[in-house]
């Protein structure tokens, strides 16, 4: 039991902190969410009608689709861009996808490296890619969930201020939903920028996120 | 690594079936 809470420390720990915020979200959201109905002229709805309704699963889903984006576009743009001085960037001159002997496929397989490394075409193609595409469809699920979610939410607080319901794509095409989206986008980007620079003259000791306290400002894609 | 890979496996299902919940709700809510 020890070694398994050792083994897996850093997912159960996010695992655990996700699901308190998570519950944390949920409460805080059906208070508020009744406040506006009662300011609203509304009767206050129970805990399962706030669960089940769009609420919760609009505010929830336009987070999770731009921590999604974050990943999916950080783990896409460090193949092709670098950053000097960054233990978050390969070094300088190894952009692009690197040689089949550097990422251990095809013929330079090892004999502990997955058997989709060993294949080629399609199945080696999809296993290169799996984790930018995994965060990429989970980024557009999220999207999308927001997207519906965030109709059925708003649509709900028209009829309540006695305004007409609007059609998805007028929703799409509307300033709430582009606020929703774009106010978690840029602070997505600006952490990612905030990490690749920042992390050229600051250190955390023993993080792999950072470089070793000692290494030069210059050293780019050394990892402590 | 069987208790990676289920936890791997759970994480991708709670997304999806939280995701799918999501969905589903607001088209309910039309």
């Amino acid at each position: 039991m020890r070694r398994l809470l050792r083994d897996n420390g850093l997912v159960l720990f996010f695992a655990t902190i996700f699901l308190l915020a998570l519950l944390g979200q949920a409460v805080a959201g059906f208070h508020a969410f009744n406040d506006d109905q009662v300011a609203g002229g509304a009767a206050p709805v129970s805990w399962t009608t706030y669960l089940t309704s769009s609420d919760l699963g609009t505010d929830v889903a336009e987070n999770w689709q731009s921590e999604y984006l974050q990943f999916a576009l950080y783990i896409l743009a460090t193949v092709h861009l670098v950053q000097r001085g960054s233990p978050e960037s390969k070094p300088v001159g190894e952009e692009g996808i690197e040689s089949e002997q550097d990422q251990r496929i095809g013929a330079h397989a090892g004999h502990d490296s997955p058997a989709a490394a060993r294949a080629s075409g399609p199945r080696l193609w999809w296993y290169s890619n799996s984790l930018g595409l995994t965060m990429g469809v989970i980024f557009f699920g999220s999207w999308t969930a927001q997207a519906v979610a965030g109709h059925a939410a708003y649509n709900a607080q028209q009829l309540l201020d006695f305004q007409d319901p609007l059609g998805f794509g007028e929703y799409l095409a509307g300033p709430d939903f582009w606020d929703r989206t774009l106010q978690n986008w840029q602070s997505e980007f600006l952490a990612i920028l905030s990490m690749a620079l920042l992390s050229i003259y600051l250190r955390q000791r023993g993080s792999p996120e950072s470089k070793p306290v000692g290494a030069s400002h210059s050293a780019t894609g050394v990892e402590g | 690594m069987r208790t990676q890979l289920a936890l791997f496996v759970a994480l991708l299902t709670f997304v999806g079936v939280a995701l799918t919940y999501v969905v589903v709700l607001g088209l309910l809510h039309r």
